[in-house]
Formats: structure tokens, sequence, C-alpha cells
């Protein structure tokens, strides 16, 4: 009786998700469509390639921040650590380690920062936007610091170091970077989806109290979902200085909420339980297809901004309309 | 649950709704005259992408303003973008990839930072596409890239922003004992332009106060990548530079309050518009002010609203312009040219000083902008 509501239950959530995910899927191919039909020079792979570019650092924010998200929690220092992790790899870089090691310590930085989130948000119990808040800033900071506000840059293709570019894009401009993407997706879909830490993250969202009480180290968990978060953030950082080669002391505030913004686009609900990877990712590419779009048709990029308030707020209403019936 | 499918649906409609008003509202101009009509020799119907190192300061409407009236003396068609300030180089990337998408005629450039444009700029040249510099230009850009230049010379606007400085500070220098010292605040220290500018006008100001003081005497602090050997102990006059560590007004006001809070200081130099308003609004923050006539001698660079209000007012004691109307006019007269296969070579598009006796002259009000 009992088992038989409660999947009920989450038959009825996994619907709500699906048909959101749905919902993104047809805007992300209308989106597409109107601009192909639109534009004759978007039709090329050319700008298939740049649509890539613009979407895989926010796509990795993305990607971790959808745990934390599903928590109930939220992350807003990704942005900043991102740049943080990668300036620091950068001024190893310049120290003369090599990029296999500065790339692996980028990753690493990150991850410090999610624990150092997850410690003050699951043990000492700060409310996670101020604690998060608190990081975006120290992050900014520190990388200023480290760096002596100077600019960073990354080995170029074709020097010595330069083969981790090939990472996301093959010296014939091939688009590697899609796979890597959509590789770490499939990974962290799976995490979400098929082991014990996507349970626990679920069930954290859905009622913390109740996962406590059957037992489930509820601190330990949420601290894992933080630091994922700052995992992909770092992998972010790396995506960045190979899109971009130079990295700027005291950037990368804005880029969460972007990130966040893909995240909601693509289902996932700010108030925690629900929430999927694929959604995500469609969420990140309808707002790279916009930013990339809207120049064709002869519009500044920030009308994007602009359009993307727009779908974001239909999103988020949906999520509401959703919650009030279930 | 029977309102699902017509929710889904509304926000589909909705969706599409915004995107195509939103089209249609900027898309006043002619969809059909782009490319199907570009000819060999004629510039009629010629794209030439702009994109420029930012958008909303005035400095660069004025080049957009020179841009557009040389693509309407040629009937050229031309398209401006710039990030939305001089930190986002990944928005630009963005912008010049698309710019190169888009196959036009010739692409002007003011790069933010060469390294991160390398892919566009590669992919511009493997397409023919000739790329103009401009403002600061492409610095460090891969042989052959770049066919030309529309540029003010950096260095020697500094160094010009230096010599008109002197004679009002040349009393107080040559009695200087280790208790004077002249401000520099500088925007940032990546880009060449603003570097150079800097530079002019720090190695400019050694040279003539050093003629007066003797060799070694001048100590150049700060910024590491803008000082010297000369210890602030040892010197009769010390030049100190302040760097913001963000590129906010707010930021910017900091240090130009900490310049002028030092007891010490005779004179303040601001590299661009933003150093200059930085003074400026930190000044209007001291009670009673610390420059203007007879107190802390002011200069800075380029223009805007706030800027010349203070030079009118006197509180400046001048700054230096360059042409931003000229910079975009020769851009664009250099993408026509290259286009059609003509030999171009580097405009340098001149810099002046300008104070409160010259500042309604036409000379100086065809270059200066609100």
């Amino acid at each position: 009786m009992k088992s038989n509501s409660s999947n009920g239950f989450i038959s009825s959530i996994k619907n709500a998700v699906a048909s959101q995910r749905f919902i993104a899927i047809l805007a992300l191919v209308a989106i597409y469509i109107f601009f192909a039909v639109s534009s004759e020079s978007f039709r090329s792979t050319d700008t298939l390639v740049s649509i890539f570019d613009a979407s895989y650092y926010i796509g990795f924010l993305a990607i971790g921040v959808t745990f934390v998200i599903i928590t109930g929690g939220i992350d807003l220092s990704i942005g900043t650590v991102m740049m943080c992790a990668a300036i620091i790899g950068g001024v190893l870089f310049q120290m003369g380690l090599p990029i296999w090691l500065v790339l692996i310590a980028i990753i690493a930085i990150g991850g410090l920062f999610g624990l150092f989130n997850g410690i003050l948000i699951a043990k000492f119990k700060l409310p996670p936007f101020i604690a998060t808040l608190g990081t975006m800033m120290i992050a900014q900071g520190l990388g200023s610091i480290i760096s002596n506000v100077q600019s960073v840059t990354f080995p170029l293709r074709g020097s010595d170091a330069g083969y981790y570019v090939n990472l996301f894009r093959l010296p014939n401009n091939f688009p590697v970077g899609i796979f890597v993407l959509i590789g770490f997706a499939l990974l962290a879909a799976l995490v979400l989806n098929k082991t014990k830490i996507g349970r626990y993250i679920f069930a954290i969202g859905s009622n913390r109290e109740a996962t406590r009480l059957s037992g489930v180290n509820v601190n330990r968990w949420e601290t894992v979902a933080y630091i994922i978060s700052g995992l992909f953030a770092g992998i972010a950082g790396i995506a960045y200085a190979a899109t971009y080669t130079t990295i700027l002391p005291g950037e990368g505030a804005g880029f969460e909420l972007d990130a966040i913004a893909g995240v909601v686009i693509g289902g996932t609900s700010l108030s925690g339980g629900i929430g999927s990877i694929l959604g995500t990712v469609i969420g990140v590419f309808i707002m790279s297809v916009l930013k990339v779009g809207l120049p064709y048709i002869d519009l500044q990029p920030h009308y994007q901004l602009f359009i993307t308030g727009i779908v974001l707020i239909i999103a988020v209403y949906f999520d509401v309309r959703r919650r009030n019936k279930l | 649950m029977k309102n699902k499918g017509f929710y889904r649906f509304m926000m589909f409609v909705a969706l599409i709704l915004t995107v195509s008003v939103i089209a249609a509202c900027g898309n006043g101009s002619d969809e059909e005259s782009s490319e199907a009509e570009a000819t060999e020799g004629e510039s009629e119907g010629m794209v030439v992408e702009v994109v420029a190192k930012g958008f909303q300061h005035d400095f660069w409407r004025a080049v957009k303003q020179g841009a557009q009236e040389a693509a309407d003396e040629n009937g050229v068609e031309m398209k401006f973008v710039g990030p939305k300030d001089e930190s986002a180089i990944a928005e630009q990337v963005e912008m010049l990839n698309n710019a190169v998408n888009k196959n036009p005629d010739a692409i002007a450039l003011a790069a933010l930072d060469t390294s991160a444009l390398l892919g566009p700029i590669n992919q511009a040249m493997e397409k023919d596409i000739p790329i103009i510099g401009f403002d600061s230009g492409v610095p460090d850009a891969p042989e052959g890239a770049i066919d030309a230049n529309a540029s003010t010379d950096n260095y020697a606007a500094g160094e010009l922003a230096a010599e008109s400085m002197y004679p009002a500070i040349e009393e107080q220098v040559s009695g200087a004992e280790g208790d004077v010292r002249i401000g520099v605040v500088a925007q940032e220290v990546n880009s060449l332009s603003i570097t150079q500018r800097t530079q002019g006008f720090i190695e400019k100001m050694v040279e003539l106060s050093e003629a007066e003081l003797g060799e070694g005497t001048v100590a150049v602090t700060g910024h590491q990548k803008l000082s010297n050997s000369v210890s602030e102990g040892d010197a009769k006059l010390i030049i100190e530079t302040r760097v913001p560590a963000q590129l906010t007004d707010s930021a910017g006001q900091t240090e130009a309050q900490t310049l002028l809070n030092k007891e010490d200081l005779i004179a303040i130099y601001g590299s661009n518009e933003f150093a200059a308003k930085a003074i400026i609004n930190a000044d209007s923050a001291i009670s009673g002010g610390r420059i203007g006539p007879d107190k802390v001698v002011a200069v800075g660079f380029d223009s805007g609203a706030l800027q010349l209000d203070a030079i009118q007012s006197e509180k400046f004691y001048g700054s230096v312009t360059q042409d931003p109307v000229s910079i975009g006019y020769n851009t664009v007269d250099l993408a026509i040219k290259a286009t059609r296969g003509e030999e171009v070579s580097d405009v340098d598009t001149g810099a002046k000083w300008y104070n409160s006796e010259n500042i309604e002259s036409d000379e100086i009000q065809a270059l200066v902008y609100e």
C-alpha cells in the first residue's frame, strides 16, 4: 500500500519533469529553425561550432549546479570559482608546471571551493545563498590577489603545451568539445539517477527531515552536491581557457546566473527534489542559440538577455503550476 | 491534466511570438540588399562588419558615427557591434566568430585580447576576408592578418599629456626634496593602448623632471609593470600608478581617492575616459576638492560630459583627445579600399591637447564628445 502510493507520487513527478523537458526540446528546435529560416549564413557549420563554443563553460557550470539545486540549495559561487581556478591554473603554468598537471589543479581548486561551500552549509548551517555569495567574493578576490591583477594567457595551439586545446577543438575546427560536454552530462546523469549519491540528493531536496530521520547522513550528501558543483566549475574553467585563452582577474560574476537560468529553463525546480541533466543541457543550448543567433537577424546580443528573461519567467511559471497541481 | 496540452501550446506560441516580434522591431533595415549585389570594383552593396571594444561609452558612439559617415558616403552597409565592457573577452570572441561566419567583404577589429581572438582571425584569413585594425588595433596579430590600422599613436599621446602638464608643475618639481608626488590612474595594464598612454606619460615625465633634478631621482612606483628601480626613500619625486582591481566606476574612484588623499600629491593624470571620470568623482567626494587652479593639477584623456565640464570649470588643467570620429571614418575607408584590392597602409588619426581656453574652438569641438 505504502510503496504503491509513493510509486504513484514518483511517477507523477517524473511525468511532470518529462513534459517540461519535452517543451524545452521543442523550444530549442523551434528557435534553431527560426534562425535558420531567417538567415542563410546561420545555417553553416561554422555557426554551429560557435554555438557549441558558447555552450561549453556555461554547460559545465549548469550541470554541476543542477546537483545543488536538486538538494534545494543554490551555488552562486560557480562563476567566479571557475575564473579563479582558471587564473590560478594560468599562474601555475607560468611558474612552469606541465599543462596536464595544471588542468588537474584547476579541477581540484574548483572541488576545494565546493568542499568549502559544503562545510559552511551542511556543517555550520549557513543559508546557501549567503554562504555561496561569500565564496563568490572570496574567489573573485583570491584570483586577483594570486594573479597580481594581471591577466594570464593559456598556451596557444601550436605551442608545446597547446595540445590541450584539442580537448575542445581539433586543428581542423572539429568541435570535440561537444562530445566532452555530452560525455560529462551522461556521467552526471548516471550519478544522479543510478547511484546512492543521486538518490540521496533527490531525497534531501524532496524532504530533508524525512531523509534525515530515515538514517541518511544528510550533511555528508549535501556536501557532496556542493563538491560536485565545484568540480564542474573547475572543468568549466578549463573549457573557458581552451576556448578564450586569456583569463582576466576579477571576472566571472554573472556566469553563475546564466548557468542557473539554463538549469531552470531545463525544468529543474529551484525548490528542490525535481530535476534532470538532459533538461539542463537543453536549457543551456536554448540560451546559446539565442546568443549566437540574434546577431544574424541584426540584433545586438543584449537582446539575448531580454528574451532569455522572458523564457526564464515562462519556465518558472510552469514549475509553479506543476507543483500546485501535485 | 486537461489543461496541460493547452499550456504547452501557449508557451510555445509565446516564445515564437516574442522572438519574432523583437526581430521585426530591430530588423527595420533592408534584408535583401546585403550580399547579393556585391560587385567587383564598386563599393555599392559591400558589407563591413565592425567589431569594437565597447558599445556604450561616448567614445565608441563617436567612432560609430565616423564609421557610419564613411559607409554612407560609399553606399556600404556597415554593422557595428561591441561587447558590454572592455573586460568581456568571451563576448567579443563570439562577436568576431559571428562576423566571420557571415562572410562580409571586410572586417574591422579593435581587439580586447589578440590571443583569445586567434581562432576567428585565422578563419578570416582562410576565407580571404581583409581585417582592418582600429583604435588599439590587433597587437601581435599573425603575420599578414591585418591589412592596415587606423589608430592613435598612443605613446605619443601620453607624452603630449606629460609635456602639456609639465609647465604647470615645473616650479614645484624643481624644488622637490622627496616630498612631491604625481599620481597616475590607469584603467588596466592588459591592453596595449592604455598601457602605452600611461607609459608615454610616465616616461616623458621622468625625462622632463630628471632634466631638472638629475638622473635617478625620480621613483616610479605602484603597479609592478609600471615601476622603476629607484626606491621611494632615495627619490626627490615620486610617480605612483594605481590600477583598480575591477572595471567598475566605484573601484576606479577608490584608487583615485587613495591618490588624492596623499598630502604630497601635486598632480594627477587619468589615462582614459574611465580614469579621468574616476578622478573627478573621487574629487567631488572630498569636501572642498583637491584638484583645481593652485591645487592639484589634473590632466585627463579623451572627453565625455563629466570631463568636459571639469575642463570648462578649470578643475581639470586640460586633457588629450583622440579623434574618434576620424578613427571610425578611416577604419571603414581603409576597409573599403582593402576590399577593392587597393594598397592600404596605417593611418595615424592624431591626438590634440585641449583646455578651458581652446575647448570652444571649432577644431576641438569636432573631436570631443559628450
